[in-house]
């Protein structure tokens, strides 16, 4: 099968003249449909910045990077906005809801500048708010929900236009322990259960453990690759844990 | 490094966010300089020995400039400093102590001030060069203006403002000392409630708002109403405009805000349920300073609807009263042949008639008299006095109050009168606005003495100021058109100007305060835009959102005003028996396109705010 993103020697730098920084180097790899990666590395490493470019936030400066058919570092603004719009869904750490409207209507924003008709709105967010059981909160505003609320409320507003590809970027870095677990947990069932693909950066080893398969990035370079295969959660976790300490990452992050 | 250094260093690296708040200090005075020194200009000064109206309306205006200047300083200081609450959070949490924090925003200010003062004055004096041209052409007159500058303005600049500063670098103090660190902070409020719509006093607003336009359209002669509250009705209405007016921003627009929120076909469409739900917190939190806007925005347009109504209507006036170049009593005199178009010798007795309880005087002429005069002033409805009957000209008749006289007795007769004019059909100056004519050979018995008018009208009337002064020399009860043009030129020409400057002015404020509320939410906003770009709304999008959003807190303080402003006109027009209709549209116009460029300029920056990354 042809893998759902393509990323072929991707480079990004900043700056200008005799003052740059490549922040990404040489970044090849794929993601196949259905996948769920998770991409770690020490900070500075350059994960947000993969993240940004593969999510047509940012630019890369070299490289191309296709999901489907579409080169996504060739194409104009208008385009990527509607690219963004159609195929691909956001979690971000700090949930970046808008405050002035209901849990209810931050979830079918997506939808709404889609210009999809109210009924199958209404019956889109009725769905996705049932899988992640926030539907009592639907006509609550963020102000009044708790932060795991909050990132639940997020994460239906990213997966509401089943999108092809969800980026996630540090998704459970503002939650309590069980509001992370139960997050990822959605998130994973959603992957098994939906074939969902998602695209996790995260530097909290716990949360990589949900993955399928983990990217490691060092100075803007793909350093490792490991794959949860058949082992269990609790395996891969320890695994994830050496594989930190072998780069000298955020292993204080975790205990 | 002192406190000195660091308030300097301070004013040097943020230039840029400073620069709006020096740009309208500055403007403040160029604005107040320039009206002060017109003031107290000599050229004006000899004017305001011919007409001495001017210097009353220059010192009210001063004075009305004063306290706007003033509040339009203290105003944009308040944006100013809740720009920068953070950074006085900053110096408070690394253990700066409040007091020389004070010390810092207060010297500050002050140094702010002084730079503005000076940078005001220089250019205000230029700026009152070009004015006073301008001023002097309106009156329609021709003096060369002389560089004077005037050492008096400058001293009355210097301690007006000294004192606002002064003010305004107390309120820093202020801040700085109610304020706890944890406010600091967070100086924009979370998570604040959605405003909810209430139906009844959405209700309310609109009644209030009716009311007060009803009993703005009361005639204030035979209203009972004006009656019972006599001199507090001017009162009553503003104070109803103003509270319907709260409501209307408070209340009304909320509730059809949130209507049409609901309404899923229309909101759940693009941007639309953004577009709304920013709107609602925006107009709610807005409503006093909309309030304020649509108030000023109606007074700007009503004075200056008013005053250009006058202007306008100046020449119309003249032609009304005085509808004859030239009239006088006694014999004719050499005038240039070439320049006349009509010359009339006018034969006139004047009678007193007893009338209920006064005993009025009147001009009386005989028919053909009559019609010799209202021709040559091209009237259309010439009649004719039969036997019995007279007609009768009342130049100053006001249905409203004047008594209709339906007959008149004459040397013991009773004569019916067949028509009534209200216009003047010689100039009312030299022979009374009151008039009688009658038949040939009534004239011919009535028993009065005779006296001889010459009635004269010339070309081009408006600028024979020599003929005029020759013949008021030579004549007795002499009446010039060209003078009263002059005179009414004058008058209203300066009533413009001053009407025109503060108009202005009025309008560069409100454009401004708006423009400062928008640019602080575009900051505030900021994060919002960034998650729509993030969720895939294009910048096309985004632009029209705000185009909508910035256009409806622009356009529903400008259309309530226009409204209040046509209102206020209307009672004002039937007051007065003007026609108003044509300059107070074009005084309109020239209002909303000011305004609008204004908007124009509002959204322009509101997008590179958010655009910024």
């Amino acid at each position: 099968m042809e893998p759902l993103l393509v990323v072929q020697d991707v480079e990004k730098i900043y700056g200008k003249g005799a003052n740059t920084f490549k922040a990404l180097e040489h970044i090849s790899f794929e993601i196949d449909h259905g996948e769920f990666v998770g991409v770690m590395g020490p900070s500075g490493a350059g994960k947000s910045t993969l993240l940004n470019v593969l999510a047509t936030i940012d630019s890369p400066t070299h490289g191309d990077i296709l999901i489907g058919h579409d080169n996504i570092a060739k194409m104009k603004e208008e385009a990527l906005a509607d690219f963004r719009r159609d195929h691909l869904g956001f979690i971000f750490q700090d949930y970046n809801l808008l405050d002035s409207l209901t849990v209810r209507e931050n979830i079918l924003l997506p939808l709404a500048i889609a210009k999809k008709p109210a009924a199958e709105i209404r019956e889109r967010v009725d769905t996705i708010a049932r899988t992640f059981g926030i539907t009592p909160l639907l006509d609550k505003y963020p102000y009044q929900i708790s932060g795991g609320q909050k990132q639940r409320t997020a994460a239906s507003r990213a997966l509401v236009s089943n999108p092809k590809l969800i980026f996630a970027d540090e998704p459970t870095g503002a939650l309590d322990s069980k509001s992370a677990a139960d997050l990822l947990e959605s998130l994973s069932k959603l992957n098994d259960e939906h074939e969902a693909t998602i695209m996790m950066v995260t530097h909290d080893a716990y949360a990589a453990s949900f993955c399928r398969r983990i990217l490691f990035i060092k100075d803007g370079q793909l350093s490792k690759e490991i794959f949860r295969g058949t082992k269990t959660r609790k395996e891969f976790f320890q695994m994830i844990l050496a594989e930190l300490a072998q780069i000298g990452g955020d292993v204080h992050d975790v205990i | 490094m002192t406190l000195f250094d660091l308030a300097l260093k301070n004013i040097r690296r943020n230039l840029k966010s400073y620069s709006l708040y020096i740009g309208s200090t500055i403007f403040s005075i160029v604005i107040y300089f320039t009206f002060v020194t017109l003031k107290y200009s000599e050229d004006i000064s000899v004017l305001a020995e011919t007409s001495k109206q001017i210097s009353g309306i220059m010192s009210a205006s001063a004075f009305v400039l004063m306290i706007f200047v003033a509040i339009f300083i203290a105003y944009s200081n308040s944006f100013f400093m809740k720009k920068r609450k953070k950074e006085v959070a900053l110096y408070s949490l690394l253990g700066v102590r409040k007091r020389s924090i004070g010390f810092l925003l207060f010297f500050e200010n002050m140094m702010i001030g002084l730079l503005s003062l000076v940078v005001g004055v220089g250019l205000g004096f230029l700026l009152s060069r070009v004015l006073l041209t301008i001023l002097m052409k309106l009156m329609g007159l021709d003096i060369v203006i002389g560089f004077a500058f005037s050492m008096d303005a400058v001293v009355n600049t210097f301690i007006v403002f000294f004192i606002i500063f002064l003010f305004t670098s107390m309120q820093g103090y202020r801040v700085i000392y109610q304020f706890k660190l944890i406010d600091l902070f967070h100086a924009e409020k979370k998570g604040e409630e959605l405003p909810k719509a209430r139906l009844i006093s959405a209700i309310l607003g609109v009644a209030t708002l009716a009311a007060a336009y009803w009993l703005a359209l009361q005639d204030l002669m035979t209203s009972p109403i004006w009656r019972m509250l006599s001199l507090a009705m001017p009162i009553v209405i503003i104070a109803l405009t103003v509270i319907g007016s709260a409501l209307i921003f408070s209340s009304v627009l909320v509730y059809v805000l949130s209507v049409m929120k609901k309404q899923e076909r229309w909101a759940w469409k693009g941007l639309n349920l953004m577009t709304a739900s920013q709107l609602l917190y925006r107009i709610r939190g807005n409503a006093k300073t909309l309030t304020i806007i649509a108030t000023l925005s109606a007074t700007t347009i009503t004075a200056g609807g008013a005053v250009f109504g006058l202007y306008y209507n100046a020449e119309k006036d003249v032609q009304t009263y005085t509808p004859y170049t030239f009239m006088w009593e006694g014999a004719p005199q050499d005038i240039n042949p070439d320049i006349i178009e009509h010359a009339e010798t006018i034969k006139s007795k004047t009678l007193r008639i007893e009338q209920d309880i006064n005993e009025m005087e009147y001009a009386v002429i005989n028919q053909s008299t009559f019609e010799k005069l209202a021709k040559n002033l091209e009237w259309s409805d010439i009649q004719v006095a039969n036997e019995g009957e007279v007609l009768m000209i009342d130049a100053f008749y006001d249905q409203r109050w004047s008594q209709r006289e339906e007959s008149v007795m004459i040397d013991g007769a009773e004569f019916a009168v067949a028509k009534l004019y209200d216009k003047a059909v010689f100039n009312t100056f030299t022979l009374g606005a009151s008039a009688i004519v009658v038949t040939d050979q009534l004239y011919s018995e009535i028993k009065a003495d005779e006296k001889t008018y010459q009635a004269v009208k010339v070309e081009d009337y408006k600028n024979q100021f020599a003929l005029s002064e020759e013949l008021a020399a030579s004549t007795e009860n002499f009446s010039s058109a060209t003078q009263d043009y002059k005179a009414s030129i004058e008058a209203t020409g300066s009533l413009l100007f001053v009407g025109s400057f503060l108009g202005l002015v009025f309008l560069v404020a409100t454009g401004s305060i708006i423009f400062f509320k928008m640019m602080t939410e575009a900051e505030e906003d900021k994060a919002k835009y960034a998650v729509l770009h993030k969720i895939g709304v294009s910048r096309r999008e985004m632009r029209r959102t705000i185009r909508n959003q910035v256009g409806v807190i622009f356009a529903a303080p400008l259309v309530l005003g226009l409204i209040h402003a046509a209102v206020a006109l209307t009672a004002f027009s039937n007051l007065f028996m003007m026609d108003l209709l044509v300059p107070v549209i074009i005084w309109m116009l020239a209002y909303t396109v000011i305004y609008t460029i204004y908007y124009f300029a509002t959204v322009r920056s509101f997008n590179k705010t958010i655009q910024q990354d």
